[in-house]
């Protein structure tokens, strides 16, 4: 194998793996036919064009199930990273409910609804009992400090109904799900959003706040939701609004209880997050400019 | 899709026009689109795949046969009646469009 042809085979990887299985071959062979004699390195052009290609066969292979449930699993999966994500940092002091809380992600990462069922239903008991200050199964230590990631307690900024509403919306949308008997499966990567969704990030807002901002995760929340309005811009699909829309409204559940706290940094926070959703919903019913688009 | 407006980009259009002839592998077809358009458009092959996978899915391509070439499988495409009556209807498109300009600019030159 030539150094060129490892290269290629290297760029390769931004298609699907099935679509690398069926057609990765006959591209390499175009590839290296094309090349001009001597080449070692891939041209820029070439580059460019998988980097587009592979990306557009990953977004059109996402959208071969019905849009409207598998938007439904994509905004129960982004609401439970936020929601295992908000134990993370306390794991020294509540393993079991932090274990519990990614067991109950992976569940549904892997299609198991009816796991992962009553595993967000005793984790959201435990989260909405910590953040009213009662206890439940087992004696916690309140508030609860965090061991890395963040300085804040846990759930200091956060009411016992934002809580139970968030766990409530996961577990209706999970009983929908788990009636329609259908496997959303989601990759695995998703797991290594909820460190970062943790992490409180470089110092942004006054963290005396009643309810400060994360910096990280407002990034990070923007860079999925662009995401989202490029693949619904390529695939005039509505899945990732839907997505988009359910995280909204757990974001936009936990804004509403600080309405009297609100700075221009959270309206702006907000603003931001429910203006690309929106781009996301209009997206998919743009205009075509061409009939073959 | 706007009134008037392109039935298909520049890109389409070529890659079609390129199958007029008769079903091509994906090299032929790049190879064709840089010949009838002497070099002014190459295509690069994660482009061309991505026009043939789409064009495919509207049904105005369709893969004619596999062939296996140095151990690597090779699709054959071959453009379907649609596809035919959509690249003829495009180039009637353009050349009215042209004749609207190259009707008059020819009467100015030829009343010089």
């Amino acid at each position: 194998m030539t150094r060129l042809e490892r290269r290629y085979r290297a760029m390769l990887r931004f298609y699907p793996a099935g679509y690398r299985d069926a057609h990765g071959d006959e591209l390499l062979d175009v590839l290296l036919e094309t090349a001009e004699p001597g080449r070692t390195l891939p041209a820029a052009r070439e580059c460019a064009g998988l980097v587009a290609g592979g990306v557009q066969a990953r977004v059109r292979a996402n959208t071969r199930t019905n849009p409207w449930w598998d938007g439904l699993h994509l905004g129960l999966t982004a609401i439970m990273v936020a929601q295992a994500a908000a134990f993370l940092p306390y794991t020294g002091s509540v393993p079991i409910w932090t274990a519990l809380s990614l067991a109950a992600l992976l569940a549904v990462l892997r299609g198991h609804h009816l796991i992962a069922l009553p595993l967000v239903a005793l984790t959201g008991v435990k989260a909405f009992t910590i953040s009213d200050g009662q206890q439940f199964f087992e004696l916690t230590l309140l508030p609860v400090y965090p061991d890395l990631l963040t300085d804040q307690p846990l759930f200091r900024s956060t009411t016992p109904f934002a809580v139970s509403a968030t766990y409530v919306l996961v577990a209706v949308g999970l009983i929908a799900l788990a009636s329609r008997r259908a496997g959303h499966v989601r990759s695995g990567w998703w797991l290594a959003l909820v460190p970062a969704l943790a992490w409180m990030g470089p110092e942004w807002m006054d963290r005396d706040l009643g309810y400060p901002l994360s910096l990280s995760r407002l990034i990070l929340e923007a860079a999925l939701l662009g995401a989202g309005v490029w693949a619904g811009y390529l695939a005039r699909d509505p899945r990732w609004a839907l997505g988009g829309a359910l995280y909204l409204v757990a974001v936009s559940t936990e804004m509403a209880q600080h309405l009297s706290d609100l700075t221009g940094q959270h309206l702006g926070y907000w603003g931001l997050l429910g203006f690309m959703t929106f781009a996301a919903a209009a997206v998919p019913y743009r205009q075509r400019r061409h009939a073959l688009d | 899709m706007p009134r008037d407006a392109a039935a298909m980009s520049e890109q389409t259009y070529y890659v079609l026009a390129a199958l007029l002839d008769g079903p091509l592998h994906g090299h032929a077809i790049l190879k064709r689109v840089a010949a009838l358009t002497h070099d002014r458009v190459v295509l690069a092959v994660g482009t061309l795949y991505g026009a043939l996978d789409r064009l495919a899915a509207h049904g105005v391509i369709v893969v004619e046969r596999e062939e296996v070439v140095n151990g690597r499988r090779r699709r054959y495409f071959r453009i379907t009646p649609e596809g035919s009556g959509l690249v003829a209807a495009e180039a009637r498109r353009m050349q009215q469009a042209a004749a609207l300009v190259t009707s008059r600019t020819l009467g100015a030159i030829c009343a010089f």
